[in-house]
């Protein structure tokens, strides 16, 4: 069983820094005006690493058992699978519904 | 407390359809994660229904998001991520049996989660007094965009949404307290403190994506 990994005091903090310094960062990149798609592309990008950051190091997911992670893996595969679906549907629509 | 009372202890949470302890931590620590994926697809819907109106109406959503403030959502968010940090403080003082430690660590969170709260009150209640309210209650005229209720319908959503965890996990964290109090968490047994340490890096993880997508859209 390896679900009682025990992290030392400064790696968490050292987490913690590493999502302060992207939270700033995620920040500081919108004082640089960059261009329209990136913009967002670098936004998620960065909230993203973020979140795989936590998921692995706070929520212990990196010394895991193989099925929680196939589960948290499996969530995003659906969630993709939601708004692609979706968007294939909304945004080839010839006209949006007008009311919405 | 004395050398066989702890032994005696070590056993007292396992439940009798369970082998071991670390079977049934192993039992409980999947449980939630079956949970969490739920938990991702019900915020999944909200996340969805943002991408859809963001593609069908990109020039709202940079209106809109004008009125959100970036330095309270950045603060907002580094609290979080304090607060997550201080949830794996608890859980390593738990699992060292530093019972102490674990105290005071859940009410420096529980501390941190009110802030996030009372900061959100503000946020909400600055939106409220101009008129900014969700759907057909929205009565501001500062945006140049007939859609402008429809942004906001889906901020007080996903983030109102994300509140209410937030609240949950306070009270989870109260009861935690009151459960290290009555010396029934020790290194053997803080399958409750690992299952709410999970639940709030997931809120942690939601506000993550919630503020560059509301209030980073220069």
């Amino acid at each position: 069983m390896s679900g009682h990994h025990i992290s030392s005091a400064k790696f968490l903090w050292g987490v913690g820094i590493s999502l302060f310094i992207l939270t700033f960062l995620t920040v500081a990149v919108t004082w640089i005006q960059i261009p329209e798609p990136w913009n967002v592309v670098v936004a998620i990008a960065i909230a993203v690493v973020k979140a795989l950051i936590v998921a692995a190091f706070f929520m212990n997911l990196y010394w895991d058992s193989k099925f929680n992670i196939m589960l948290f893996v499996m969530s995003i595969v659906f969630f993709a699978l939601l708004i692609g679906i979706t968007l294939l549907d909304t945004m080839y629509r010839t006209d949006p519904v007008p009311t919405f | 407390m004395s050398e066989p009372s702890v032994a005696e202890e070590n056993k007292s949470h396992i439940l009798h359809h369970f082998v071991d302890s670390d079977q049934q931590f192993e039992a409980s620590k999947m449980g939630m994660w079956v949970f969490l994926v739920t938990e991702i697809l019900f915020f999944g819907g909200l996340f969805a229904a943002y991408i859809v109106y963001r593609a069908w109406y990109p020039d709202l959503y940079l209106q809109a998001s004008e009125e959100l403030d970036t330095f309270w959502g950045a603060v907002n968010t580094a609290v979080l991520i304090g607060s997550s940090l201080t949830v794996a403080m608890a859980i390593r003082s738990a699992q060292l049996n530093q019972i102490k430690g674990l105290i005071i660590n859940l009410y420096i969170t529980i501390g941190l989660a009110f802030t996030f709260m009372v900061i959100k009150y503000f946020e909400y209640a600055y939106k409220f007094e101009k008129g900014i309210l969700p759907g057909s209650y929205y009565s501001y005229d500062g945006i140049a965009h007939e859609k402008a209720n429809i942004f906001f319908s889906i901020y007080y959503m996903m983030t109102g949404l994300h509140g209410i965890h937030v609240l949950i996990g306070i009270g989870l964290m109260i009861w935690l307290v009151f459960k290290a109090k009555k010396n029934v968490l020790h290194s053997g047994y803080y399958t409750p403190v690992e299952i709410t340490g999970l639940y709030w890096h997931l809120v942690d993880v939601i506000w993550i994506f919630l503020f560059p997508l509301l209030y980073l859209i220069d």
